[in-house]
């Protein structure tokens, strides 16, 4: 038997008291540091990717994409539709624009008017974006198409959220 | 543009570019147990039609709230329909089309201040069924072309 080994009853209260304090300091700073990361943590609304078409079925030629997903909005549940412009560029990569106009909110459409065979198009005010989705001077848009967010996983693309960029 | 807080807010500043009105002229009659489905179901199918309309066309269209009205008395609707329009008027609207399924508003065109859209309806069926989504779209879209031919 060994004396040293033996906790003395001043130990015994300080390690209690250390581990009684310890935990409470815990319980304390775990919600605040939670509350400070939580921009990090949260989920974005609507944040995840969806699987809207196969890659080779993608060429030069700008086509339309369609897929719906469920929005919540503040009181109502609903299934919105989106669209997406898609095709390969002269790098070969693959890029998703937004068809909604940056001037008031129409949709645009590739090509539809016989004036502008290589431009997009809005019906509302003739508002003309390139094929890169970079807006027209002299038109009514004020910037470009936004571009979704997408990625390649087994052949399909997966569009995310559709990123504004700024005025030309 | 809808009549909505949001879409509102967008509208004033910019009214200008959006001029033009759709009013969806829409009847009902609950007095009839046989005519309250199918009215219902031409209801859901006009709100349908007009959404589609909008959502392509928001920045030139705006949707006025729905014109509802007790089927069967478009004669004496022609005046309070007007009275819309002259309001709506009043804002720099250049084009009013009046969107319904209902026929009998053929008779009164020449009264009403407002273009008239009459299209035939689908009488009933199932609003989530693959064809008659297809059919509306397809009506819508010709439609829309029509409303831009005016443009």
């Amino acid at each position: 038997m060994s004396d040293k080994k033996r906790v003395s009853r001043r130990q015994f209260l300080n390690y209690t008291l250390t581990g009684v304090g310890g935990f409470m300091a815990a319980g304390m700073l775990a919600p605040m540091v939670r509350f400070a990361i939580d921009p990090v943590l949260q989920t974005k609304e609507g944040g995840e990717m969806h699987s809207v078409a196969s890659v080779d079925e993608i060429t030069n030629e700008p086509t339309r994409v369609e897929w719906t997903i469920d929005q919540v909005d503040g009181w109502y549940e609903s299934e919105v539709q989106k669209t997406a412009w898609v095709y390969r560029n002269e790098k070969d990569e693959i890029v998703a624009l937004s068809p909604i106009c940056t001037h008031l909110g129409c949709t645009v459409d590739w090509a539809s008017n016989e004036e502008y065979p290589n431009q997009f198009y809005c019906p509302c005010h003739g508002g003309r974006y390139t094929k890169d989705g970079v807006n027209v001077k002299g038109t009514p848009p004020t910037a470009p198409l936004p571009v979704y967010e997408h990625k390649v996983e087994e052949g399909m693309l997966y569009l995310g959220e559709a990123q504004s960029r700024k005025g030309a | 543009m809808r009549w909505k807080e949001n879409d509102i807010k967008q509208y004033l500043p910019e009214k200008e570019y959006i001029d033009t009105l759709l009013i969806p002229l829409i009847p009902f009659d609950p007095a009839s147990d046989q005519m309250m489905g199918k009215q219902a179901f031409q209801k859901e199918i006009n709100q349908i039609f007009t959404s589609l309309i909008e959502k392509e066309y928001r920045g030139r269209i705006f949707l006025a709230p729905e014109y509802y009205y007790i089927s069967g008395a478009a004669e004496t609707e022609v005046s309070r329909v007007n009275s819309w329009i002259n309001q709506f008027k009043k804002q720099p609207f250049m084009h009013v089309f009046l969107f319904t399924f209902d026929a009998k508003w053929k008779k009164h065109e020449d009264e009403l201040t407002g273009k008239l859209l009459w299209v035939p309806a689908i009488q009933s069926g199932n609003i989530q069924s693959t064809e008659t989504q297809s059919f509306v779209k397809e009506q819508a879209g010709q439609i829309s072309e029509l409303i831009q031919a005016y443009w």
